[in-house]
């Protein structure tokens, strides 16, 4: 039999047309909803009915120092530990790709910690950083060094916030990169080896380039992520101490779930949405190819 | 100016191995391979694939440690250095141009590490783009680049490095058949007659024979023989050369007393009597020649005859004494005429 008389692009159309459905219910709808709420009062003091109220919700968002101040960590945590977790990845990634016996083993072994949820993740790191009980405090114990509130000020708990993410989050990019190295031939690398590259100028000369592409989607994937972070502060910190520690996305669910004003918290949602929109813009661009080298 | 030191001829210029052997576990790859290629020589190595060319080239490249013998280049023992220290120049089979870089840069890109004078550089890169016929395209990726200007790019890549040994892994598998004839001459003129010893692996015997001085044939990690084509190809050390030099292949007849006769298709002549006789199965007529697919009593034939010889239904076959080869049927070791 002969391939079917149909219009292909006809079809290909309806092919993605249950594909493009989902993404609309679970993505374009959420999104447009929350845009809408964010122009309307909808807190206990409307009864929780959504009533119209102009711009205010994003005035009120444009002086809200809390907003600007949670705005300022997030960013600083996602750059930061993304940042951490690109050179640690990169690292875990070229030891992996090594060729060795056990390498299987050692490449599930390493992707643990990003396979665990979170939020037991997170209950664990709770009790590692405990103060006087965890296992870091005995070990502290252990050299005769008095106990430590590891979160008790507003500088450490971040600082172990961000190890805590990095932990968790540092296999993820370690396996996008080493799918990334598994793509490039050997033979390039034994031909810069008969040049008489040293590996750190292979690295530099050859797998970096080849792996921007990866990079740059791990450094997507994890930006994205990292600006969203919520489980995570929520059991480790609640955000604190002293609102240190909040997040986008913890200011927002406090806004909708504690305060009960759902109009502010939707607007929070979709300003969050927008500065990740002008990151991953930025970052993109950023990482785009850049023009040839020319040696002339 | 000053005169140059006269310098003492090298105790043996080229490339010497010396029982050069590599296993991995309970498998070997290359077994006690001993032969020497002379200054401006080009050696090919052919064989079924697995029967250790590649690896015979890695070892001499230093990408893989052997696991006994040496390897002497103008009588320097190079089996310890590191591949970046041996000055070799090799040619992949995939050419392994850096996808990244343009086809000057990805000439450049040794130089630089080497540390050369940009200008230096710049110099030699132009003198070896233009040897090539490559100025034109040297802003191009590889990607934009066909298979031929591909490899072309990858011999200047190897050339350029102005290299004491010449390796080529299949460099030409990747193009058409027409392309490859076409550029077996040209590789010739590059490659061979220079100061440095080439050796070129290959699986196909009609490139070893076109580009090659002398073919060393390997099987199973073992070198079956070394020589010239002609002498491959009339003299060969068993029927494993026999067979895999020539095309057609061999006819291969059971024979008294342990013994094969080997005859060439192009050594069948038909004749009127007195002959082998055959019935013609099939018949490929070729252009300049036609290939006969006969059954006899002594079994199956293939003869290649002129392409307007008329042929009846049943033959006979006759061949001249002098074309005969004997092989021990157990061990396949060629034996002298009877």
């Amino acid at each position: 039999m002969k391939g079917f008389p149909m219009n292909t692009s006809l079809v290909n159309t309806l092919l993605m047309l249950p594909a493009l459905l989902l993404l609309a219910i679970v993505f374009a709808w959420p999104l447009l909803d929350s845009a809408w709420l964010s122009t309307q009062a909808s807190s206990v003091l409307t009864g929780l009915a959504p009533t119209a109220n102009g711009g205010a919700n994003w005035q009120r968002l444009l002086g809200d120092a809390r907003f600007w101040q949670d705005a300022a960590g997030t960013l600083r945590f996602a750059v930061v530990s993304v940042g951490l977790e690109l050179v640690l990845g990169l690292a875990m990634a070229l030891v992996l790709h090594r060729p060795g016996r056990g390498r299987g083993w050692l490449r599930a072994l390493a992707l643990l910690p990003w396979a665990l949820p979170s939020t037991v993740l997170a209950l664990g790191w709770r009790w590692i950083y405990n103060d006087p009980y965890g296992p870091l405090n005995s070990l502290l114990k252990l050299f005769g060094a008095p106990a430590y509130g590891f979160l008790t000020t507003p500088a450490t708990t971040w600082l172990f916030t961000v190890l805590a993410d990095v932990w968790k989050t540092t296999p993820f990019v370690a396996l996008l990169l080493l799918a990334g190295l598994q793509s490039i031939p050997a033979e390039l690398e034994e031909s810069l080896v008969l040049e008489g590259a040293s590996p750190s100028q292979i690295l530099r000369r050859l797998t970096l380039p080849l792996l921007r592409p990866w990079i740059s989607l791990a450094l997507m994937f994890r930006l994205a992520q990292a600006l969203g972070v919520f489980e995570l502060v929520q059991v480790l910190t609640r955000g604190g101490p002293a609102g240190s520690t909040e997040s986008l996305a913890l200011y927002a669910y406090l806004n909708a779930m504690r305060f009960l004003d759902f109009g502010y918290s939707a607007t929070l949602v979709v300003a969050t949405f927008l500065l990740l929109l002008l990151l991953t813009a930025m970052g993109w661009l950023l990482l785009r190819r850049r023009p040839l080298e020319i040696s002339r | 100016m000053i005169n140059a030191m006269p310098v003492p001829p090298s105790p043996s210029p080229g490339l010497r191995i010396e029982g050069l052997s590599r296993r991995l576990g309970e498998r070997t790859l290359l077994a006690d391979l001993n032969l020497e290629v002379g200054p401006g020589e080009c050696l090919a190595l052919l064989g079924p694939s697995g029967c250790g060319k590649t690896t015979t080239l890695r070892l001499l490249a230093g990408l893989d440690a052997a696991s006994a013998g040496r390897i002497l280049l103008d009588g320097d023992d190079i089996s310890r250095l590191s591949a970046g220290d041996r000055r070799v120049a090799m040619v992949f089979q995939s050419y392994a141009l850096y996808p990244h870089l343009s086809v000057a840069d990805n000439l450049a890109l040794g130089l630089r590490i080497r540390g050369m004078a940009a200008r230096e550089r710049e110099e030699r890169i132009m003198a070896v783009l233009e040897l090539l016929q490559l100025v034109e395209l040297r802003l191009r990726r590889p990607a934009q680049l066909s298979g031929g200007q591909r490899q072309r790019v990858a011999l200047a890549r190897a050339l350029l490095r102005q290299p004491r040994l010449v390796l080529l892994d299949e460099p030409m598998s990747n193009l058409d058949a027409q392309l490859r004839e076409e550029l077996r001459p040209e590789l010739r003129r590059l490659l061979c007659g220079g100061s440095q010893p080439v050796v070129y692996v290959t699986h196909d015997q009609q490139e070893a024979m076109g580009m090659a001085d002398r073919i060393a044939v390997l099987r199973e990690g073992r070198l079956q023989q070394i020589g010239s084509a002609r002498e491959l190809y009339e003299k060969p050390a068993n029927r494993f050369v026999a067979a895999f030099l020539g095309r057609p292949a061999i006819n291969l007849l059971p024979a008294e007393g342990q013994r094969q006769l080997g005859l060439r298709p192009e050594h069948l002549v038909p004749v009127e009597t007195g002959g082998l006789a055959a019935r013609l199965q099939q018949r490929e007529w070729w252009g300049h020649q036609q290939l006969l697919w006969l059954e006899s009593a002594r079994g199956d034939l293939r003869m290649l005859v002129a392409a307007d010889q008329p042929l009846p239904e049943t033959l006979e076959v006759s061949w001249r004494p002098e074309h005969e080869l004997w092989f021990d049927s157990h061990s396949g070791e060629r034996l002298a005429a009877s």
